[in-house]
């Protein structure tokens, strides 16, 4: 009989393998407090979502016959959070044996049974930027995922985001606080080391794309071509090649001010896009820049003062920044603090006097702004994918509790659920004999 | 006197000659006589013979059939079952491996920079050069019916290139059947150095491989037009590649969990490589994978869930029952999807502990013979020598073993094994001397292991079941399994299954015991130690 179970569950594995990416599950929410984050709050209202997407928003929809029904009386429904930066889902986080790691990439490490995917579904997020960390001045290629727990990791890969490469500047890459560990100093040991070594980086990279394109033009030649040789193919410049030409975008943790306006001229000098600066504690202090460029940032609401280069934080940061125009984005940049966000978005509203709406906006359609998915997710509208987060008081409350997530119409959360389970788990457990006995 | 004394000499000498002639001429002929012959290519045949000469099974069938020739010696075995002798694909018996040169290597920390460069290849790693021969190796592997193996090089990036033995004496030369079986590759670091992590490797490999590509497209473009094109600098890596990169040589990916497979094989389509997959005690997580991409398998019989599975992460609960009942179920389940692999013992360094592994996984549904297949002619093919090894045929090596009871059932007996038709008698286990346990041991016992180094406290809870023990010792190392244990009057010997900071190893206790003392000395790794264990009185 178990055996019969496990076949059912390893065919199931198999057909969901094989079924087309995309296909989600059908699903009617009813009567909830629907913030919609783009188009306002609809009270005592219902979603209808047929293949993981959103068909219908309204008050008083019918639902189709047999589809389960989820009733948020009383509840608050948000599109699922989504959290810009954080290193959930990996098998590895750092290539930090060497300063340049452009060639490795996230999307080889993604490891599914990481416990912190169903943390971070605890707290309503359903999608993350899960990311390189800030070792190496130029880090890695990250990856988007969906946080669907006990699926493979091709299925929670999310193809359509930007491809991005990790930069880093500051304290991390020159390894400043990392006395002790690092048996030789490692060049760069100082800011303009940083700096320096990624503009040597690129100056590669745009010689090795020139490289390319004039082999790509002798290769026209016949005469020539049987021995004309490629160039050798370099992972570590093809992803700053990409950069060059419009196709990734640079993610860059960030401190200090003046690193990082020397960083958006770098990318001036190069030509390539900054997706977003992480952390860029002294961003209020660069706001017009920032806004001018339109860079976003992706931040803690509060929590400085953890390192030297981060003294110079202030609770108002987030908002300040988001009321000058600056898109931004907070995020967990952790496998723990993924499940409370909704908490760090409320922050804003007591320093820095962002409304609801903006609040929430951090969380949701910001994050999805800042990694190109925003026609795909981030708000509740209808055709978008149905990650969804239910409340059972408005998220930004104190006292507000995650009750389920939702993801492409299927509920990948359910507390109720998920207590009564852990219950009937104890109670099975056999009760300890007590005293001796023969 | 001077005439005795160099008639003494030379007889000496004629002695030094005849005793180092060529083995193959002195190899003896032999009548297998009134045993069940299971050829695994064929039917099985009741009542047969085997005619052994000259190394190769000269002849086989039903006894009324086959003549015995006058110049065989006649081995009686009635009652006796007959198969090829079994293949053990992935191994590492008799490997001497090597600690790093220096302490420094191992303290040095993660985040550092490079200590050599390339410190990841090791593809000039001949197995053959690192190996040491043990005698109580070859015995375990006899006594377990295994007469060949593949011997594999420690864990590395690149790691090196795996010998194949036919294990038919105490020399390795004459047992090599091919010095340069495949190169194994690990999804491993480097420690010290570059690649630090595992996004490191795959980026490691993913630069490899066409990096061998255009090195053999600039050597073949230099040859054609050496006065045009520039020669290419001789780089020692990518030339030990080429074989393996350009003449599509097989290379072995070691898959410790399912994520592993999956990057295998998308490295293998991505770089067309002749990749075989090794240990994937997950491929039934990622079954659909595995069928498209009909890569060789080689399948440990090692149930323990990996490290990070969810299997390991969720409890101790769910732990224990993946590794007795849902991981023992890959095999059986691979089947069921049509793959053919072959069974090997990986992490196994037992060579009991495979067979009895293998059993497990027939009792979790593996047909038997499929399992039988699976530890003979389909190694043979995987490894390309199934021309003359892997089944009983007239014409193939005589790689035969002689067992008591059907091949994986429990209690069987291997009781002779011949390799390249020479006999090895297998000693049989206490069992002749067997004496009736003299006292019942089973309880809970406080154990103290004095060594020179460190004295340990342990627990022991010992059942005992006639003469035969199990347990476990528990202590802050953790939990270890008493895997084997024998009371035989009042000496006890019991095998440890112990984990000792991560590495598997095997100890065995020899010794003494009386209703509430047990005495004796642990061994392990060429070191012992002193155990005393006193029964910890039972209270109620």
């Amino acid at each position: 009989m178990k055996w019969r179970k496990f076949v059912g569950l390893i065919l199931a594995m198999v057909w969901l393998g094989l079924s087309p990416l995309g296909a989600g599950q059908d699903l009617f929410i009813k009567n909830g407090t629907l913030l919609t984050i783009t188009q306002g709050i609809i009270h005592g209202g219902d979603i209808l979502i047929i293949d993981g997407k959103i068909k219908e928003i309204g008050q008083n929809l019918t639902p189709p016959k047999g589809i389960r029904v989820i009733d948020a009386t009383g509840k608050y429904v948000m599109p699922g959070i989504i959290d810009s930066h954080t290193h959930v889902a990996l098998s590895g986080t750092n290539e930090a044996s060497v300063a340049i790691s452009s060639e490795v990439r996230m999307k080889d490490v993604i490891n599914p049974e990481d416990p912190a995917i169903f943390t971070a579904l605890t707290g309503g997020v359903t999608m993350v930027h899960t990311m390189h960390g800030s070792a190496n001045p130029i880090g890695g290629e990250n990856v988007v995922l969906k946080m669907k727990w006990g699926k493979s990791s091709e299925e929670m890969y999310v193809p359509y985001a930007y491809r991005t490469l990790k930069f880093a500047l500051g304290e991390n890459p020159k390894r400043a606080n990392m006395m002790g560990f690092s048996a030789q100093p490692r060049y760069p040991q100082t800011r303009m080391g940083v700096i320096a070594i990624i503009r040597r980086e690129f100056a590669k990279a745009r010689s090795y794309m020139r490289e390319w394109e004039r082999y790509n033009q002798l290769k026209k030649n016949k005469k020539l071509v049987s021995f004309i040789l490629p160039p050798r193919r370099n992972l570590r410049l093809e992803p700053l090649v990409l950069m060059l030409q419009g196709k990734m975008v640079a993610r860059c943790h960030t401190y200090q001010a003046d690193e990082t306006l020397e960083f958006i001229k770098l990318s001036k000098e190069f030509g390539f896009k900054i997706g977003a600066f992480e952390h860029a504690w002294e961003a209020y202090k660069i706001v017009k820049e920032l806004a001018a460029e339109k860079i976003g940032i992706s931040v803690f609401a509060d929590n400085w003062a953890y390192k030297m280069e981060a003294y110079q934080g202030i609770a108002y940061m987030a908002g300040f920044c988001a009321k000058h125009g600056v898109l931004v984005s907070i995020n967990s940049d952790s496998g723990e603090r993924i499940r409370r966000l909704f908490n760090d978005a409320a922050k804003t509203m007591r320093y820095g006097d962002l409304s609801e709406d903006e609040a929430l906006k951090l969380i949701t359609i910001n994050p999805a702004i800042q990694l190109g998915v925003q026609k795909r997710v981030g708000s509740l509208e209808v055709g978008k994918d149905a990650d969804i987060a239910i409340f059972n008081k408005h998220p930004l409350s104190a006292y507000t509790r995650c009750e389920m997530t939702i993801i492409e119409g299927e509920v990948y959360f359910d507390r109720a659920k998920y207590l009564e389970e852990q219950q009937k788990k104890a109670a099975a457990k056999k009760p300890h004999k007590k005293g001796g006995q023969k | 006197m001077r005439v005795i004394r160099n008639y003494l000499v030379f007889l000496l000498v004629i002695g030094f000659f005849v005793s180092s002639l060529p083995a193959e001429k002195v190899k003896p002929t032999y009548a297998v006589v009134g045993c069940r012959i299971h050829p695994v290519t064929g039917p099985v045949i009741e009542n047969g013979t085997i005619i052994i000469r000259n190394g190769k099974i000269e002849t086989l069938g039903p006894a009324a059939k086959v003549n015995i020739p006058e110049d065989a010696e006649v081995i009686e075995a009635q009652g006796l079952e007959a198969y090829p002798g079994l293949i053990d694909a992935y191994s590492q018996y008799f490997l001497e491996t090597k600690s790093p040169s220096g302490s420094t290597a191992q303290r040095r920390p993660p985040f550092s920079a490079p200590a050599e460069e390339r410190s990841w290849d090791k593809t000039n790693f001949l197995v053959l050069d690192n190996l040491k021969f043990k005698k109580t190796t070859l015995s375990s592997l006899h006594k377990a019916g295994i007469t060949t193996i593949l011997v594999t090089p420690p864990q590395q990036i690149f790691a090196g290139v795996s010998t194949l033995l036919n294990l038919n004496g105490e020399k390795f030369p004459p047992m090599v059947l091919n010095d340069k079986v495949f190169l194994h590759l690990y999804f491993t670091t480097s420690r010290g150095g570059y690649p630090s992590s595992l996004m490191g490797t795959v980026a490691l490999f993913r630069q490899s491989f066409p990096d061998a590509q255009h090195y053999a497209l600039q050597k073949k473009t230099f040859l054609r037009f050496p006065a045009k094109v520039s020669r290419p600098e001789y780089d020692a890596f990518l030339e030990r590649l080429l074989p393996y990169v350009v003449e599509k040589k097989p290379v072995v990916f070691d898959c410790a969990n399912m994520q592993d497979i999956k990057r295998a094989i998308n490295l293998i389509e991505e770089f067309k490589l002749n990749g075989f997959i090794a240990g994937a005690n997950e491929a039934w997580r990622v079954i659909d994978w595995v069928k498209r991409a009909k890569n060789p398998l080689l399948v440990t019989v090692d149930f323990k869930p990996p490290l990070g599975s969810r299997y390991a992460i969720l409890g101790e609960e769910l732990k224990k029952k993946a590794e007795k009942e849902i991981y023992p179920r890959n095999p059986a389940e691979l089947q069921k999807n049509g793959l053919t692999f072959a069974l090997v013992s990986g992490k196994i360094s037992n060579p009991k502990e495979f067979i009895k592994k293998v059993t497990q996984a027939v009792e979790a549904g593996l047909p038997a013979d499929k399992a039988l297949q699976a530890l003979t002619i389909v190694p043979a093919r995987l490894l390309q020598v199934d021309s003359y090894l892997g089944s009983l045929e007239p014409g193939k090596i005589a790689n035969v073993i002689l067992t008591k009871g059907q091949l994986l059932t429990k209690g069987c007996q291997v009781t002779r094994v011949f390799v390249d038709g020479l006999s090895f008698e297998v000693q049989a286990p206490a069992a002749k001397g067997a004496q009736a346990p003299s006292v019942n041991l089973s309880g809970k016992w406080k154990v103290t292991v004095v060594s020179q180094m460190v004295t340990m406290e342990m627990t022991m809870d010992l059942t005992q079941e006639g003469s035969s023990l199990t347990g476990r010792l528990t202590s802050e190392m953790g939990n270890w399994e008493i895997s084997e244990g024998t009371l035989s009057g009042d000496k006890l010997t019991l095998v440890i299954a112990a984990n000792v900071m991560g590495q598997d190893m095997e100890l065995t206790f020899e010794g003494q015991a009386t209703k509430d003392k047990i005495t004796g000395s642990i061994s392990f790794m060429g070191g012992s130690a002193e155990m005393t264990a006193t029964r910890i009185p039972d209270k109620s």
